[in-house]
């Protein structure tokens, strides 16, 4: 029987972490992993995250697995992956499907390749952490076992790490953040999503996640849940109706989409039957989102030498199941006395500290199910952000970071109290200030001066901030977005400035498309706009995406929507002028 | 936790959605989760046992907790108060031919620091 230090099961954010405090002491540390790829959940989150500096916020989560793994190499870390942890028993014995290669005769003959096979495998370590994470929840409605039913983390699966599109055309079950992030994954895959739809009255993610999903025209259904889907061998259309307050249908509120694919994002469940079986007291209170191991700060269970951390202790997201794993760690080893108290308590209480900071603000546990009407500062919260997943135009004003000012200046439609600063710091001449409250919403610097160059346009997880010029030139305005879609559009390419809610708002010109390895693929888009459309419109769409009978625009002419009236009279100034200005700003593009 | 045998549940009528399928691994509906705990399957172990749901390819991750909800609903208690179905090993599905193929790891304590995974025999 082999005989390590500590045993991890599980490679996913908080199982690394973990493995990699004990290893840097000098543990023997083996992690085992049943997937044939380390970094959990890690590698599918191409979105940049939320958090500040320590928390390795606006590097997308992808970059952080990388990281992760670089380390836990360079500490000296063995991840055996394909390697299913089938039971753990007394005395921290843990037993492992896994697979022993056996090398051809000779070894060396390519036409004779090694061959594998499986067998079972029996560990023993001094301590144990169960770091096995979360599975997605699922919800029964007629169709359900349908294929083109599947969770949105399946969904997230196949296209981030599969490249394959789940669907042409989806519908999204779920408004928390999996639900939104995954729906605009989705819509940069290029699916449609035909709504986004949550029985809650209102929005449960981040309301910058919603805004991105609702400006690309992407409509929210809140207080309305899946009836039924549709098909015989597979998902050819979806019934929602509307619910009242206690989840029952209400008659004739019933809505028809065309889809193949439906989206399920209701929340998950920790994997914790491991802990269970090696006797760890659990609580089935449901408030760690299922059946979760009894733990100190530390993760320590009631067994004594067994850890959780990670979702499997309490559902989370990433960035504090690393520092839960780091927390572990560190305890570990001094528990093993591979390292000292007192060296042992300083670290862990700094990552004590960092959690602390993840768990601030509107979304924080503690808020959990909590009404809040005003921020922290005092300013009433945008009600149409958690109804239509955007906030309306006579409310976005009310802001700190929405100011009004001559020449080039940002504007952040950060509008909820979320853990998240790194705004504050890719400004370079300090026109953002959040101050040491992590959770403070950006405000305009007074008297500082803007340069234009875009730093905090890209450095924004949530794409929440835009540089807006209110006047160029007679009648126009331009507005710099945020863009992470294919292919990019080009200077001089026309098309639509689109508005919060994702409608066309008027004619719309790429003046400048900016992209540098510091923007970390976030392309920075320049339109021109009409000089009143300078506060509204938040995204570009061509003409060329116009052009299909499903999207958005050609739907919304022919209900007759604002387009033909405020594109066609407002933007005529702009016209002769910017087609010139364009191509010289074109040659200056960085890209 | 002692379960309450004398509960009183009253005839099993029929509801929307019985003939939904709810473990999916082993094709057990709503409607037989229904009537088992109105045979007298009051905990998820006996209608584990009962009816094989959760005990399929998946082991229960998709629809415990849905199985879970219905026979709380039936019940009259809340999810929480029900108590879990026992894990046991093997966690994964498992074929007899790797269960039963044991393989030793060489023993002793980890040759470096590194610890290490490889060097089994079999």
């Amino acid at each position: 029987m082999k005989r390590v230090d500590l045993i991890v099961i599980g490679a996913g954010p908080s199982g690394l972490s973990a493995a990699i405090e004990a290893a840097k002491t000098g543990m023997s540390v083996l992690v085992f992993d049943e997937n044939a790829r380390p970094g959990g959940q890690l590698f599918k989150q191409i979105h940049k995250f939320f958090g500040s500096k320590e928390h390795k916020a606006k590097i997308r989560g992808f970059v952080i697995g990388q990281q992760l793994l670089k380390e836990a190499e360079d500490a000296g870390v063995q991840v055996s992956l394909e390697s299913t942890v089938i039971g753990i028993y007394p005395e921290r014995e843990v037993v492992v499907r896994k697979y022993v290669e056996t090398p051809a005769a000779d070894g060396t003959d390519p036409q004779e390749p090694s061959s594998r096979h499986e067998a079972v495998f029996h560990y023993k370590a001094d301590a144990i952490l169960v770091a096995t994470g979360a599975s997605e929840n699922m919800v029964m409605f007629d169709g359900w076992t349908l294929p083109g039913v599947m969770g949105a983390g399946a969904a997230q699966t196949l296209m981030n790490l599969h490249g394959v599109r789940p669907g042409k055309r989806v519908l999204m079950l779920g408004s928390g953040n999996v639900g939104l992030v995954v729906s605009f994954q989705l819509l940069q895959a290029g699916c449609q999503v035909a709504a986004l739809v949550d029985a809650a009255p209102k929005i449960g993610g981040y309301g910058v996640h919603a805004a991105k999903v609702a400006r690309c025209g992407v409509p929210f259904y809140l207080s309305h849940t899946i009836k039924k889907v549709e098909g015989t061998n597979h998902v050819t259309g979806v019934t929602i109706a509307e619910v009242d307050s206690h989840f029952q249908f209400i008659p004739g509120t019933e809505k028809h989409f065309d889809v193949d694919t439906v989206c399920v994002a209701v929340g998950l469940s920790p994997m914790s039957q491991l802990l269970k079986m090696a006797g760890c007291e659990m609580d089935n209170s449901g408030k760690g989102g299922g059946q979760i191991p009894v733990v100190d700060a530390a993760g320590q269970t009631s067994v004594p030498g067994i850890f959780a951390a990670g979702d499997v202790a309490g559902i989370e997201e990433a960035s504090s199941a690393m520092i839960e794993g780091r927390m572990a760690g560190i305890r570990i080893a001094e528990y093993l006395g591979y390292e000292t108290k007192e060296a042992g308590e300083a670290e862990f209480s700094k990552e004590e500290a960092s959690l602390e900071g993840l768990r601030q603000g509107m979304f924080a546990p503690q808020n959990r199910g909590m009404k809040i009407e005003k921020t922290e500062e005092g300013i009433p919260i945008s009600t149409n952000l958690l109804k239509h997943g955007f906030v309306a135009d006579d409310e976005i004003g009310r802001f700190p970071g929405v100011t009004h000012k001559a020449g080039i200046h940002p504007v952040m439609e950060c509008t909820q109290n979320i853990p998240c600063n790194p705004c504050q710091d890719a400004c370079a001449k300090h026109c953002i200030h959040i101050g040491l409250n992590i959770t403070a919403l950006p405000a305009v610097e007074e008297g500082s001066t803007c340069i234009g160059c875009g730093m905090c346009v890209a450095s924004c997880s949530g794409q929440a901030i835009f540089l807006v010029n209110e006047h160029t030139k007679e009648g126009c305005a331009e507005v710099t977005l945020p863009y992470e879609f294919l292919p990019l559009p080009k200077a001089g390419d026309e098309g639509f400035g689109m508005s919060r809610s994702g409608k066309p708002v008027c004619r719309a010109k790429v003046v400048k498309v900016r992209t540098s390895k510091a923007f970390d693929h976030t392309a920075l888009l320049t339109i021109e706009v009409p000089e009143d459309m300078a506060m509204k419109a938040r995204f570009y769409r061509s003409r060329l995406e116009c052009t299909g009978g499903d999207s958005v625009i050609a739907q919304s002419r022919i209900k007759g929507a604002e387009v033909s009236q405020n594109g066609a009279t407002g933007d005529r100034p702009c016209e002769s002028k910017a087609a010139a200005e364009s191509e010289k700003r074109e040659e200056g593009a960085a890209i | 936790m002692r379960t309450d045998r004398s509960k009183d549940l009253g005839p099993c009528l029929p509801m929307e959605g019985d003939d939904r399928i709810v473990c999916r691994c082993e094709e057990v509906t709503q409607g037989e989760i229904r009537q088992a705990v109105h045979d007298g399957m009051f905990t998820m172990t006996e209608i584990r046992r009962y009816l094989r749901c959760g005990m399929g390819l998946c082991q229960g991750q998709t629809c415990s907790r849905l199985v879970s909800g219905i026979v709380a609903r039936e019940l009259g208690i809340r999810p929480g108060e029900l108590r879990p179905a026992s894990s046991r090993a093997p966690m994964r599905p498992l074929e007899m031919s790797i269960w039963a193929n044991e393989c030793q790891a060489p023993d002793g304590a980890a040759e470096t620091k590194k610890g290490g995974a490889g060097d089994e025999k079999c």
